[in-house]
């Protein structure tokens, strides 16, 4: 019971403490500025934001 | 955005907050149950539950291998949620303790076929049992529970006439002439298993509902009557 | 390097990739992804049509028992756990690992580290997976749902599904791309809870097992968790990479998808008790399972919103990308399972529907609608790309979708209406046993002809990458063509 319950505590407050540090860490690496910009990840030069990928069903005029 | 290390601890906590509370926790709670010795009206000790005896144990091996969990619960949820005890499925709620020697346990999640919890009870006949294994629709015209043929063997009657443990079939399920059904030691640990499926002792955590002073005592009393060891 | 797009280059100032100082192409990349993945994909492939055949012997049992009856190893109790298995590790897993290994290379940005190790990991699946589903048949099935395969072929598994783990972390470190895109949270997450749900409940039911219900605790506990903490991911990350790519745009809003994930990992992995209710383990445990159910609408809301409004004006393209179609139908039936789901777990429609063939229902509208679509959209995507060829029949890409697409519909939803009717007459002790399971057994019939729709379908799907595989390996090999734009190749090596 006792060692159980001072687990339980330990961890309880352990849990919100590395929470707190890793936000903290996180926040003073700048990993909350522009997070928006992640979303361009998916793309490159090869494959820019705008063009489509996959189009091949249903379209006559592709020559292959 | 590098959100490395913050990702690998928010996968570590969150699992691990689940496993702490689903997990640990009920196991801390229920891992440590035991059997509940009280001593019923005629001043008789009665134990609840029992482990169970070697043919029946050996049962709950084929049924587990047979898969029967798929079409059948073994859980009495309580009165007034569904109508399993409306329904005969049991005389009470069943509760963690009832589970303590099932290795699995076999709550099932489906109930194509009806709830077994109380099928000791409700069917002690091991011919029933039997027949009903062989061709379910020999006893239940219009089941979908499989016919299990492979529990039995199909050989010609002996010189000295039909054994004893021989189906007595009749009519489209009769055996050919001159042959006769004989149950294999599988079919027989399979019926003593369900024969031994019985939950009505009361629990002080789930004593057996009240339906009105005067059919207490019967109803405790035919409880009491059925010792689980059986 | 080569020049970087105007929007890279506006928006990522300071963004110098490491390494030899370029970024890997994605065409090297996918080149060589080849072997491991398509190892993966092809087991899959092969345990879906094994899957799918055993699916139709249990579906055929359950309104004609007498069928296949004789033989002992084809009783449905062994052919519904053998069906579950092989196509919950052997196709939905193994595909979900393959599609999981290229994104992963893809949005690292390295090429593929260690195929040995992942093309090891592959073979150690499949013998556990041969081993597990023989000893299913064989009667050494374990009974415990989601974990009948016999203690003697789990430990296989778990060898392969560690080195996978440990793969993934290799290839996180060493990857060129330091900023993460949300796909890479999901697949991380998801690659390194399953060993661990894993070997707790391998440990805690098999090996050692705990006291009574506390089993069943655990059982719902890690079988939950296969869905959500292993499949929802990755079906997720994939849908989150898929349709942007597809049709070109950015996600609708990079903040909503953070939130959709840490709540999802907060929420979803207290569901399993869920599967409990009215059940014996004590009430407490219960309910806050039922909370954390209904707490799913925020990241189930947060995902609908985010993949509902990227596609919004782009509808027109899924007449023209087999992936979209398959991916945004299995995001829709994302939407639609959660949010029955949910019902599912509030104690008065679990009354009704818990025990009956609604769940199934639910089921399958989750692990077919949602995820095998969205791998089948992945698919469509993927092998052309590290095979280097284009899919060879764009009929049965249609047969494939339509098949699969009608074949879950009249699945899902007769048996919904089914299992609900079901639940009211069991919920009614005036109504004998046998004329509830009577009531049954049109929608049982009708599932077996959704059954046929969806082999059908996989028939399509199966002959299509074989067709695809043979150019491949054989001996007329075709130059590469464009990529599946219909324009003029993109993939120009060089810097
Ligand atoms: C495909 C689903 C299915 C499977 C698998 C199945 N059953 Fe059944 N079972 C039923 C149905 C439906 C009924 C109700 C009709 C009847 O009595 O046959 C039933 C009834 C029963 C009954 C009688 C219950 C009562 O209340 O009268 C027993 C006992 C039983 N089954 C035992 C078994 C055993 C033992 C196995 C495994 C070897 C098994 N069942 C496998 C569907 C199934
Ligand atoms: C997001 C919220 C979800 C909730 C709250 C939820 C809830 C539930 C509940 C309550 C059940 C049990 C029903 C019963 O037995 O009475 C269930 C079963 C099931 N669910 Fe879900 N679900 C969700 C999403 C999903 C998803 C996304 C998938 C697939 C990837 C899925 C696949 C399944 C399967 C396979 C079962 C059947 C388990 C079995 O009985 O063998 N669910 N779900």
């Amino acid at each position: 019971m006792t060692p159980m319950f001072l687990l339980m505590a330990a961890g309880s407050l352990a849990v919100p403490a590395v929470a707190l540090w890793a936000l903290r860490w996180a926040v003073g690496h700048g990993e909350f500025q522009m997070p928006e910009r992640a979303a361009l990840l998916p793309f490159d030069e090869a494959e820019p934001v705008g063009e489509a990928t996959d189009i091949i069903l249903n379209q006559r005029t592709s020559k292959r | 955005m590098n959100y490395g290390p913050l990702l690998f601890l928010g996968i570590l906590f969150t699992l691990a907050s689940s496993w702490v509370g689903l997990v640990l926790m009920p196991n801390r709670q229920l891992g440590g149950l035991t059997p509940d010795t009280s001593t019923n009206a005629a001043g008789v000790v009665v134990v609840y539950p029992q482990a169970r005896p070697g043919e029946a144990q050996q049962g709950a091996e084929i049924y587990r291998s047979l898969g029967c969990v798929y079409c059948h619960s073994q859980q009495v949820r309580p009165e007034g949620f569904g109508s399993d005890i409306e329904r005969g499925w049991g005389k009470r709620r069943t509760v963690s303790r009832d589970y303590i020697y099932d290795k699995p346990v076999m709550l099932g999640t489906s109930r194509t076929g009806p709830d077994l919890t109380n099928i000791g009870e409700r069917q002690p006949s091991v011919e029933w049992h039997l027949s009903h294994l062989y061709n379910p629709q020999i006893t239940s015209k219009g089941s979908v529970m499989p016919p299990y043929p492979f529990l039995f063997e199909v050989r010609p009657v002996g010189a000295r006439g039909p054994s004893a443990d021989a189906l007595k079939l009749s009519g489209e399920h009769a055996a050919p002439a001159g042959f006769e059904v004989v149950p294999t030691a599988a079919a027989k640990q399979l019926v003593a298993y369900l024969r031994s499926l019985k939950t009505s002792s009361p629990l002080p955590e789930a004593p057996l509902p009240r339906k009105g002073e005067s059919d207490d005592a019967k109803s405790s009393a035919t409880a009491t009557n059925t010792p689980a060891s059986k | 390097m080569s020049a970087p797009s105007k929007t890279l280059s506006a928006l990522m100032p300071g963004d110098v990739p490491a390494g030899d100082g370029r970024r890997a192409l994605l065409a090297e990349i996918d080149a060589s992804c080849r072997v491991p993945v398509l190892f993966f994909v092809v087991s899959g492939l092969a345990w879906l049509l094994l899957g799918t055949l055993l699916a139709l012997v249990a579906s055929i049992k359950l309104h004609h028992p007498g069928f296949l009856a004789s033989w002992e190893f084809l009783t449905f109790g062994r052919v519904r756990p053998a069906h579950l298995n092989t196509v919950i590790y052997g196709w939905a897993s193994q595909t979900g690992i393959g599609v999981t290994l290229w994104l992963m290379c893809r949005l690292c940005r390295v090429p593929f580290v260690a195929p040995g190790l992942a093309t090891v990991a592959a073979v150690f699946w499949n013998l556990g997976l041969t081993v597990g589903t023989a000893g299913i048949l064989a009667g050494d099935s374990t009974s415990i749902e989601w974990l009948e395969m016999p203690r003697y072929a789990t430990p296989i598994l778990f060898v392969s599904y560690a080195m996978i783990a440990v793969w993934s972390v290799i290839t996180f470190r060493l990857r060129t791309e330091r900023h993460l895109y949300v796909s890479q949270w999901y697949l991380l997450a998801a690659l390194l809870w399953f060993p661990w749900l894993y070997a707790t409940a391998q440990i805690m039911l098999v090996m050692e097992p705990v006291r009574g219900t506390v089993q069943a605790a655990v059982n719902w506990w890690f079988a939950h968790n296969v869905l959500g903490l292993w499949f929802t991911p990755i079906g997720l990350g994939a849908i989150y990479y898929f349709i942007p790519k597809v049709i070109g745009r950015p996600i609708h809003s990079y903040y909503l998808s953070v939130l959709g994930f840490w709540s999802l990992a907060l929420f979803y992995n207290w569901n399993g008790l869920h599967h409990l209710i009215g059940g014996p383990l004590p009430a407490w445990m219960i309910t806050v399972s039922i909370v954390a159910s209904v707490m799913m609408l925020v990241p189930v809301t947060v995902v609908a919103i985010n993949h509902h409004f990227t596609m919004w004006g782009h509808f027109s393209k899924l007449w023209h990308s087999p992936t979209l179609r398959f991916v945004v139908l299995g995001a829709v039936c994302y939407t639609l399972t959660s949010l029955q789901g949910i019902a599912n777990s509030l104690r008065s429609y679990s009354e009704v529907v818990h025990f009956t063939h609604h769940t199934i229902a639910h089921a399958h509208l989750g692990v077919y609608g949602f995820f095998t679509m969205v791998m089948f959209g992945s698919l469509y995507y993927v092998l052309p790309r590290i095979t280097c060829r284009e899919w060879p029949c764009l009929g049965l890409v249609s047969v494939h979708f339509w098949a699969c697409t009608l074949g879950l519909f009249l699945y899902v939803v007769p048996l919904s209406v089914g299992g609900f009717l079901q639940g009211l007459a069991m919920n009614d002790a005036s109504v004998p046993f046998l004329k509830v399971v009577e009531g049954t057994l049109p929608w049982l019939k009708l599932r077996t002809c959704a059954g046929l729709l969806l082999g059908l379908g996989h028939l399509a799907f199966v002959a299509n990458v074989a067709w695809m595989l043979a150019r491949v390996f054989g001996p007329y090999r075709k130059p590469v063509v464009a990529l599946l734009t219909g324009q003029e190749t993109p993939v120009v090596v060089g810097k």
